[in-house]
């Protein structure tokens, strides 16, 4: 048995926000690598979850813990936006942003950590974005929650690499779902050099081998897929 | 719930520890210390979680600054399921 098949008979991948878009084809990536996959979604997927609520966290983690048994991969990919200029942005646009793309991941995190560190293996991978490292005007607090995943992802690295558990990021550009569906592609092609937004299939190859046993080295890294928009 | 004499959660430290692959964690003692066992914060944070979840007790932090032996430990995870040893 391979070093990963072992892995995969002791536990499970999560992917949160792993009904649509980017975690939908995350979760894909990951069966087809062998992976018996746990989707977290509002309101579908394996287990049912608010993932901007800390009560709601603790809860689908008891319950993947009860059906599914441990975790060995996490996914942090669940994210939303509540875009506006600073000056109008309202306490709950901030807080729910905030609360669903960053402390929603942390709370998965602390939740499943244990798992990895009795295996002596793990993989978390946060999906950031583009904007964590190159902001834009109108999205404060979705920057700042994809920035903050960046330090999330460090401060991890740094408390459990020594337990073979590595936690890295991404950074998407621009992908094609329904939470781009209604920018103006065509202008925003000018600004990436592979002249063409990216698929969601795209990013989650980056997670798939972020995930794999070859990249038990790489711990604490930004891995950016975006056409060089961010180069 | 486990044991709750001084023995029982002796044996339930030196599984947790096993647990968290201490190597010669079934031969821990009330005196041997954490520097003996090579156990470092990370695997504490462990071993203190895993007894506050089988004693439902509250370990701050304050209380585990001083825990420098398995008997610490034992002794600090007694008291706060109020049972003295």
């Amino acid at each position: 048995m391979s070093a990963l098949a072992e892995k995969q008979e002791a536990g499970v991948a999560v992917v949160t926000g792993g009904t649509r878009g980017i975690g939908a084809a995350i979760a894909d990536a990951l069966r087809a690598d062998g992976w018996t996959v746990v989707t977290i979604g509002r309101t579908s997927g394996d287990v049912q979850a608010d993932v901007g609520s800390p009560e709601d966290v603790a809860r689908a983690v008891e319950e993947i813990h009860e059906k599914f048994g441990k975790v060995l991969v996490l996914v942090n990919n669940a994210g939303i936006t509540r875009d506006g200029l600073a000056l109008r942005m309202t306490d709950s646009d901030w807080g729910d942003v905030v609360d669903t793309n960053l402390s929603g991941a942390f709370g998965f995190t602390r939740g499943v950590m244990g798992d990895m560190l009795r295996a002596r293996w793990g993989r978390i991978v946060n999906v950031s974005s583009i904007v964590a490292t190159r902001a834009q005007a109108g999205q404060a607090n979705y920057i700042a929650s994809k920035a903050g995943l960046l330090g999330l992802t460090g401060a991890l690295a740094k408390e459990i690499g020594k337990r073979g558990v590595t936690v890295n990021a991404i950074t998407p550009g621009f992908i094609e779902t329904d939470m781009t569906a209604e920018l103006d592609t065509d202008k925003l092609v000018e600004f990436i050099p592979a002249g063409r937004v990216g698929k969601p299939e795209e990013v989650a190859a980056a997670v798939r081998f972020l995930c794999s046993a070859e990249a038990g080295y790489i711990n604490g890294a930004t891995l950016s897929v975006d056409g060089g928009m961010g180069a | 719930m486990a044991d709750l004499t001084e023995e029982g959660v002796l044996q339930r430290v030196r599984d947790e520890l096993e647990a968290i692959k201490v190597p010669g964690a079934e031969n821990a003692e009330l005196d041997t210390t954490w520097e003996e066992l090579d156990v470092d914060s990370l695997d504490l944070v462990e071993l203190i979680k895993a007894l506050e979840d089988e004693y439902q007790i509250v370990i701050s932090d304050d209380e585990l600054k001083p825990v420098e032996t398995v008997g610490d430990a034992v002794k600090l995870t007694l008291k706060l399921a109020g049972t003295t040893a």
